[in-house]
């Protein structure tokens, strides 16, 4: 089952790392590529659940020139 | 002795590392470790928010039952209160903080550093090192540190890097604590901005085509660790100067990429430069209390790891404060703008610049005539830490201890009058103010709450009561302390 980014809606996710006990995986952390956020599944809803997110928190990665660049590329 | 106070330095010379303080703070009960299991969410900040309502005297916290990491370590709250300050400082842990200013003054400026150094065969740091297939994740137990943040926060890191353009100079060589974001099992955005050293060696590098290299050290000397985060000049040494003040050594040694490192830091992450790339990065809540929002930010490219065996990964929690970033660069904070006004205006007699990085700082004055004080506190917004950050400024006279928040609300009662104040509009600001109307840009604020002098008008009669002060009073107070049980 693909799953969604909880800030960004998207589905370009990737598993980054998993925590086990005993062999069993008890959390996995996964990293959205459209807009970096970074979540592990057995976080409070409050984080990552979108529908419990305040909507603040919530962005649009596909214009990214919205946002501000912390230190300018020097043009070439 | 000190030079400006009456206290014994006897300076914890035996610390070399992480490690070694922290068996320092556990002899003074102040370095715990969790007992029971805990989640990386919400477990870990919740933890470090609770410790942290004590100021005064939280303990350092190690974690190392956190679920999922079973081999990990993780401590926090290393710098959190003002005991653990004390202990690292030499002192009884109940020390006040005006006295480790003074102490800290009177070691500022100290030329003697020392800074053997390691072979990297034989520095503890490089125990294990990871070429290949390296994953922060796997090897750092990261969490995130408040509810909204981004990503899993790298808060604590003392990050090295060279000016490109002039390599080989060791002053040049910068040593600061920036926000790490990881993206990805090897690559991290990292949060600099142009005025800060590590922003110049950026900008100088992508200009010139040059490679950036960078170390980010973890579980450092905790002389490091504070002054990594003080304002200092561009070809001073970080190194240098938590060793001088410090008075004990820090031993250095190589990083696999050629930069100088801390030979007992626990573990060290070696990266380069993306030039030209920018990721999202944020929000994170940082020292004002507000998140940052989300910002596009440079891009590095971790090309190795090295760590001591069984490593220590030591974080921060930063947000809405108190928190371990106000006792951790607080009195550093306090240090260089005391300096600078020092060397023009002897009559500056301390500097508390404690809240929120000195969005609001307080500065004790012999007024010599009318006005005075206001000067002095221009002068205060135009140094270089002053400048971006002293919005708040209230000016008090020498009789009235700036750390001793009841003696100035006493100040600002009984001294000032409504045209005491001035505000100066459109001045430089940090970009994280939360009151900002235009992030980077706003007004600067002056409270002069010394004591009217001729030619202004003083109305009525009267006299201030002067109740005894001075070292006989200081030490009568130590002594209750002591018999309180203090030591």
């Amino acid at each position: 089952m693909a799953l969604n980014c909880p800030r960004c809606g998207g589905d370009q996710n990737r598993v980054e790392h998993q925590g086990k006990e005993n062999g069993t995986v008890i959390w996995t952390v996964h990293y959205c590529t459209a807009c970096c956020f970074t979540w592990r599944d057995t976080e409070p809803a409050l984080s990552i659940d979108p529908a419990k997110r305040r909507k603040v928190f919530q962005i649009d990665p596909s214009h990214p020139e919205r946002f501000g660049v912390v230190i300018p590329v020097v043009p070439r | 002795m000190n030079k400006f106070s009456d206290l014994p330095i006897k300076l914890a010379s035996s610390v070399r590392s992480l490690r070694d303080f922290l068996d320092l703070l556990e002899s003074h009960d102040q370095c715990i470790t969790w007992p029971d299991p805990i989640m990386p969410e919400p477990d870990i900040r919740e933890i470090c928010v609770a410790s942290g309502q004590d100021v005064p005297g939280a303990p350092a916290i190690l974690f190392d039952k956190i679920r999922g990491y079973p081999d990990k370590r993780l401590v926090t709250g290393v710098h959190g209160s003002w005991a653990n300050l004390a202990i690292l400082l030499g002192h009884p842990k109940n020390t006040t903080i005006k006295a480790m200013f003074y102490d800290i003054i009177s070691r500022w400026g100290s030329d003697k550093a020392q800074l053997p150094r390691v072979k990297p065969d034989q520095a503890p740091v490089h125990e294990v090192r990871i070429e290949r297939d390296i994953n922060l994740y796997d090897i750092l137990p990261l969490y995130r540190i408040n509810d909204f943040d981004g990503g899993y926060y790298i808060g604590k890191a003392n990050v090295v890097s060279r000016d490109p353009l002039d390599p080989d100079n060791f002053g040049k060589q910068n040593v600061g604590i920036y926000r790490i974001q990881p993206h990805g099992p090897d690559e991290f955005t990292l949060m600099s901005v142009p005025i800060h050293d590590m922003g110049r060696h950026m900008q100088a590098a992508e200009e010139t085509g040059k490679p950036l290299r960078i170390a980010v050290m973890l579980g450092n000397h905790p002389a490091m660790a504070m002054f990594a985060a003080t304002p200092i000049g561009y070809d001073e040494s970080e190194y240098a100067y938590a060793s001088a003040m410090m008075g004990s050594p820090i031993e250095l040694t190589e990083s696999g990429n050629g930069l100088d490192i801390q030979a007992h830091a626990e573990i060290v992450i070696e990266a380069e430069y993306i030039h030209g790339r920018r990721e999202f990065e944020g929000p994170f809540g940082e020292f004002p209390g507000s998140y940052s929002g989300v910002r596009r930010a440079p891009m590095f490219k971790v090309t190795a790891v090295s760590h001591r065996k069984n490593p220590i990964f030591e974080n921060i929690y930063i947000g809405r404060g108190w928190t371990e970033h106000d006792t951790l660069i607080g009195l550093n904070t306090s240090a260089p703008i005391y300096a600078v006004l020092k060397k023009e205006f002897p009559e500056v007699v301390a500097v508390n610049a404690l809240y929120q990085h000195g969005l609001t700082g307080i500065i004790s004055v012999k007024n010599r005539f009318a006005g005075f004080a206001k000067s002095i506190a221009l002068r205060a917004l135009s140094t270089p830490h002053g400048l971006m950050y002293l919005k708040n400024l209230i000016m008090v006279d020498a009789d009235v201890d700036p750390f001793d928040l009841n003696q100035v609300m006493w100040a600002l009662s009984v001294r000032t009058r409504a045209s005491d104040i001035m505000v100066l509009n459109d001045m430089a600001m940090i970009m994280i103010d939360p009151a900002a109307v235009n992030p980077g840009k706003g007004h600067h604020l002056i409270i002069d709450a010394t004591t009217h002098m001729p030619p202004d008008p003083i109305g009525g009669d009267v006299e201030i009561v002067s109740p005894p002060s001075g070292p006989a009073i200081d030490a009568l107070a130590a002594r209750i302390r002591a018999l309180q049980g203090g030591n």
